[in-house]
């Protein structure tokens, strides 16, 4: 019986050691994301048609935090959050009321009207996202 | 309606043959795996075949020697052929052997640590294969770099597949030792 639970402590021993060891090589030798994996453009179409372009090295997994993260190029938005994700309003200072002048901000990926919004638009490498001042037809 | 092949085996009752029970058992046995494994294939690195392999091998003695090539011939049928593959052919074996060695043992914990240290290294073992083809296209040194950063890349998933089989075994042994007990029981008689 002590024999037993002898055995038994080496053994509970041993294996957290051998986690710790692991935890200890799988930090020092593990494969770090690098700063800037994906290249994507983000483009932003203003009121008067004029187009802006910001370039942007990222890890950002969704557009919402590659748009936060081009803060240091000029780059700025407000929205309101909801269940929904952020509904945007203003790009850049420019302001898209939909109850007064009927006029919002529309994101396309690659030029196709995107199907999500800033929070769960997935960023891809290589990825042109546009956002553009329309008007209701 | 019984075979001759394999000697001395059924060490139930004796008999030098394989009776159509014991086919019954193996069958069933290589069904409660790959039931098991499919019903838990959306948890990652979270499985019960190491579990149900020490387990039989420790209450079902020779018959594991069937189970285990079944099994794997059945994953490779279903899945594909591919390099994990390769890896099943000595893994399973390995843990069937570590279970036979150490089968006098009757812990929970004990089956626990062993059930929770192969998890641990499981990655480990699999990356013998990047060892091999590094080794065969760019020399030994290299088959040790492709090996090691392979297994590296997935330590995480080994904590994980530490942690499930380790609680899974603390959980379950117990329960499922006394069910083996009655069937054992029932088949002697």
């Amino acid at each position: 019986m002590k024999n037993n639970t002898k055995k038994i402590v080496i053994g509970v021993v041993c294996l957290v050691v051998l986690v710790a060891l692991f935890a200890v090589i799988w930090t020092k030798f593990g494969a770090k994301p690098t700063a800037g994996d994906k290249h994507i453009t983000l483009e932003v179409v203003g009121s008067d048609g004029a187009t802006t372009d910001y370039t942007l090295d990222t890890d950002a997994e969704f557009l919402r935090q590659a748009m936060d993260e081009l803060g240091d190029q000029g780059f700025s938005y407000e929205g309101t959050d909801s269940d929904y994700g952020i509904m945007i309003s203003s790009i850049n200072g420019v302001t898209a009321d939909y109850a007064t002048d009927g006029a919002y901000w529309s994101l396309y990926v690659n030029d196709e009207y995107g199907m999500y919004g800033a929070d769960a638009q997935p960023v891809t490498d290589g990825d042109k996202y546009t956002w553009k001042y329309e008007l209701a037809q | 309606m019984e075979t001759n092949i394999l000697g001395n085996m059924n060490l139930h009752n004796n008999s030098p043959r394989i009776e159509i029970k014991d086919i019954a058992q193996i069958g069933l046995m290589v069904a409660v795996i790959e039931v098991c494994k499919a019903a838990l294939a959306f948890l990652p690195n979270i499985e019960l075949t190491s579990f149900w392999i020490i387990m039989f091998t420790l209450f079902f003695g020779w018959k594991i020697v069937a189970v285990v090539p079944v099994f794997i011939l059945i994953e490779g049928a279903i899945y594909g052929m591919n390099l994990w593959w390769i890896m099943y052919l000595y893994i399973w074996p390995l843990l069937v052997l570590i279970a036979w060695l150490l089968k006098k043992n009757d812990s929970a914990i004990f089956w626990a640590v062993i059930s929770g240290t192969f998890g641990l290294c499981f990655g480990a073992l699999c990356s013998i294969p990047y060892i091999v083809i590094g080794w065969s296209s760019g020399g030994f040194i290299s088959g040790l770099r492709s090996g090691f950063v392979w297994w590296v890349a997935g330590i995480p998933w080994d904590f994980i597949h530490c942690g499930g089989n380790f609680v899974l075994m603390l959980v379950l042994y117990r329960p499922i030792r006394s069910a083996m007990n009655k069937i054992q029981a029932a088949t002697m008689n």
